[in-house]
């Protein structure tokens, strides 16, 4: 059966589901030039397609845009066409980073999956992955869609991290990306409390905020509130190191820092509406909330959803700094084991998710932002003009700090990139989907702790969300 | 008569087999967990850390109030429900149980959303009252659990000792307290023990209701979500020995009454 290697502990635990998997194998042959690639994704992650009719995208170039099949279905048929072989997708999904991990530790095997960044560096510290072959990153081979289309952007944040002096897009291909902020109800908030975490801790909207019920979420934030003063002040502001000592201030795990951002955490949770999983999107539109800590993609189906019942939200990337986050596909040593024609298939996956037309599938079926910026393709620009163009040119205003996502050199191409959109878009999807220049400049990636401090995280965590014993006795 | 033995022994392979593969080795497994550090070595280290802790501590304490106030409520709420269904003479007093047992044909996440609509609208703002919100749906969630064996209980017990009762000149309440109460004991024990468990464990519960404050059950969750196996499963390990000594605790009760009846 497989042959992953496990810990004996883990042995007898799985010993069942072997026993079961044994029985039931028998019946599940598949012929044997057809490459099986098992694939794990994040829930409702993907272009499933079955759109109707009306819902095709019509760019101002002509192209139509319309996804009928899955994409996992189209990518089978397109790799059947391309290189005359079967491949059959087992395509299954997963809800957390941490879920997935324990999956795989206990024996669970996938070819391809699609982690957060720091998971992917934690994979990558443990050896766990399988790296892309040097074809991969040749831009200029026909089919090789993700090296000629990756935003020069994302290219340079992959270029800044390295685990254990290895890059990390040996291992990793991007996916989608984002940043970390605020929805808020501009009826209720000022644009300039929603540019500040401490939001979080403002006693006049006692109970009427939530925050992410996530560790490396709730930090995140906390630690931008304890850091405040330092991260604005001007000497580090202006410096031209600035995005790096900002990158080393929220990131760090010592001792004094996790128990200060324990305390702020202790007073947040005192204070906001709740730490939410998933209801936060819903409360956002239901108004039981009137903030709300979210990931970009989710607060532009927020911003949507709310913008159908009638009402007008607004995102906000934080002026003391954004967490900046991405997903990326990395092929598993377990899953791969030195299949050439699996290896080529994954790979070829990610290709074909990267094309400018499937990007932009995905960005309308799951409103993330895909890591692709088109190449030589114009594709995506016209997608976001698609989307956001202004109608009416009387409150026309030129978005124009964004070049730097499609191409290095970005003062000419903030030009050629300008979006002539509506003043609300500013601060709405647009905002949230293409962050400006000047809000990726205070992003920084949240890197991946080693276990002395994730431990230290973890223990302060479990310190905020329990219950204080002193508290039963009166003590404060 | 031998054979027909060996037939019913036969019987119970099945489920003896699901016994061994899905209750005994899972908890082998949380057990061995429990009693090793990360690298397989024995260690107690993580079951004497959940009693010094004072936060984890804590976290029991917190479960133990809420269990022990849902499963009051609860009891409260469904012992005049049974009875009357019980003893009532009502033509069709399995229709009138279907009733009060036809939440549980909804998904209870589904029920708990509902409730939640209806508990904004009195309260205004769920986050005010977390621990209120909370008892009050793990009650609504859990209270055919307590319905149900009264129910069967007290069906069960015989009419003529009430009457017995009251001929010798109890009072309403004597009969109650000396003769119905104490029979339906069995009854009562294992509606308790089928709300409180859960009542301690339940966290989606509280997510729901926007209750941040961890109960046992998430703090298992939590520990299992930063890959610390080791301490999530010994604090399983605990809340089942926890249950472990209170189900001995009541059966003692329970037989001590068989052999004085």
């Amino acid at each position: 059966m497989n042959k992953t290697s496990c810990r004996m502990g883990r042995m007898c635990g799985f010993l069942t589901i072997i026993l079961f998997a044994a029985l039931l194998s028998g019946c599940d042959k598949a012929d044997s030039d057809t490459v099986t690639l098992r694939i794990c994704n994040w829930e409702e992650y993907i272009d499933e397609g079955d759109w109707d009719e009306d819902e095709a995208i019509e760019l101002d170039d002509g192209t139509r845009i319309i996804g009928q099949n899955s994409l996992v279905e189209d990518f089978e048929e397109w790799y059947f066409e391309t290189y005359g072989v079967r491949v059959k997708v087992e395509y299954s999904t997963f809800g957390t980073n941490e879920e997935l991990y324990n999956q795989i530790t206990i024996g669970d095997v996938y070819d391809l999956v699609c982690p957060s960044e720091y998971m992917i560096m934690k994979m990558m510290r443990e050896g766990m992955l399988e790296p892309y072959s040097e074809d991969f990153s040749d831009a200029g081979k026909a089919g090789n869609y993700y090296s000629k289309g990756v935003s020069p952007y994302i290219r340079g944040v992959f270029d800044n991290l390295s685990i254990n002096g290895e890059r990390l897009d040996k291992y990793a291909a991007g996916y989608m990306w984002g940043t970390l902020g605020i929805v808020y109800n501009p009826d209720e908030i000022t644009d300039e409390e929603a540019k500040h975490w401490n939001i979080l801790l403002n006693k006049d909207y006692y109970r009427r905020i939530t925050i992410k019920d996530s560790v490396r979420d709730a930090y995140f934030a906390a630690i931008a509130i304890d850091y405040f003063d330092e991260i604005t002040d001007p000497v580090i502001k202006n410096s031209p190191d600035y995005n790096r000592r900002l990158s080393e201030m929220l990131n760090r795990t010592d001792p004094d820092t996790v128990k200060e951002v324990e305390e702020i955490l202790i007073r947040a949770k005192d204070n906001v509406y709740s730490f939410e999983t998933d209801s936060g999107k819903a409360d956002m539109v239901t108004g039981k909330v009137i903030a709300n800590e979210q990931w970009s993609g989710d607060a532009v189906y927020t911003l949507d959803q709310a913008e159908e019942d009638g009402f007008m939200l607004r995102y906000s990337a934080p002026e003391e700094g954004t967490n900046l986050w991405f997903d990326g596909w990395v092929m598993l040593k377990a899953g791969i084991s030195e299949d050439a024609a699996k290896k080529q298939a994954a790979e070829a996956f990610v290709n074909f998710l990267s094309r400018p037309e499937n990007a932009v599938r995905n960005m309308y079926y799951i409103g993330y932002t895909s890591v692709i910026s088109g190449g030589d393709s114009d594709v995506i620009f016209d997608y976001i003009n698609y989307n956001y163009a202004a109608e009416d040119e009387e409150d026309a205003v030129g978005y124009d700090d964004i070049g730097y996502f499609f191409e290095d050199d970005s003062e000419d191409a903030n030009e050629k990139y300008t979006v002539i959109t509506t003043k609300d878009q500013t601060k709405r999807q647009l905002y949230a989907q293409y962050p400006p220049k000047s809000v990726v400049d205070r992003s920084v990636v949240m890197a991946c702790f080693d276990d002395e401090s994730n431990e230290r995280i973890n223990r302060s965590w479990t310190n905020v969300r329990c219950f204080d014993l002193k508290k039963l006795f009166g003590r404060k | 008569m031998k054979t027909s033995f060996f037939d019913r022994r036969q019987l119970a392979i099945p489920y003896f087999i699901y016994l061994v593969l899905f209750v005994v080795m899972p908890l082998l497994v949380v057990l061995y967990y429990g009693v090793t550090d990360g690298e397989g070595h024995l260690s107690f280290y993580n079951f004497t850390a959940f009693f010094t802790n004072s936060k984890t501590m804590g976290t029991l304490v917190y479960s133990l109030i809420i269990a022990v106030t849902v499963t009051l409520i609860c009891l409260v709420l469904a012992y005049p429900v049974a009875y009357i269904l019980a003893k009532g003479q009502y033509a069709r007093k399995h229709s009138f149980l279907m009733v009060f047992v036809l939440p549980m044909w909804i998904n209870f996440t589904l029920r708990i959303t509902a409730l939640k609509e209806i508990l904004t609208l009195l309260e205004g703002n769920l986050a005010y009252h977390p621990f209120m919100n909370t008892v009050i749906c793990m009650v609504y969630d859990f209270l055919p659990f307590m319905v149900m064996p009264l129910f069967n209980a007290l069906t069960k017990l015989d009419k003529s000792m009430i009457e017995a009762g009251h001929d010798l000149g109890a009072t309403f309440w004597q009969v109650l307290l000396r003769v119905i109460l104490p029979l339906s004991i069995p009854g009562i024990i294992s509606g308790v023990t089928m709300v409180f468990l859960p009542a301690m464990t339940n966290y989606v519960v509280l997510d729901m209701v926007y209750n941040s404050t961890y109960i046992m059950g998430s703090l298992i969750g939590s520990y299992f979500n930063s890959y610390d196996w080791n301490n999530g499963s010994i604090i399983s390990a605990i809340l089942l020995m926890l249950i472990g000594f209170f189900t001995i605790f009541t059966d003692k009760i329970i037989s001590g009454k068989e052999d004085k009846a």
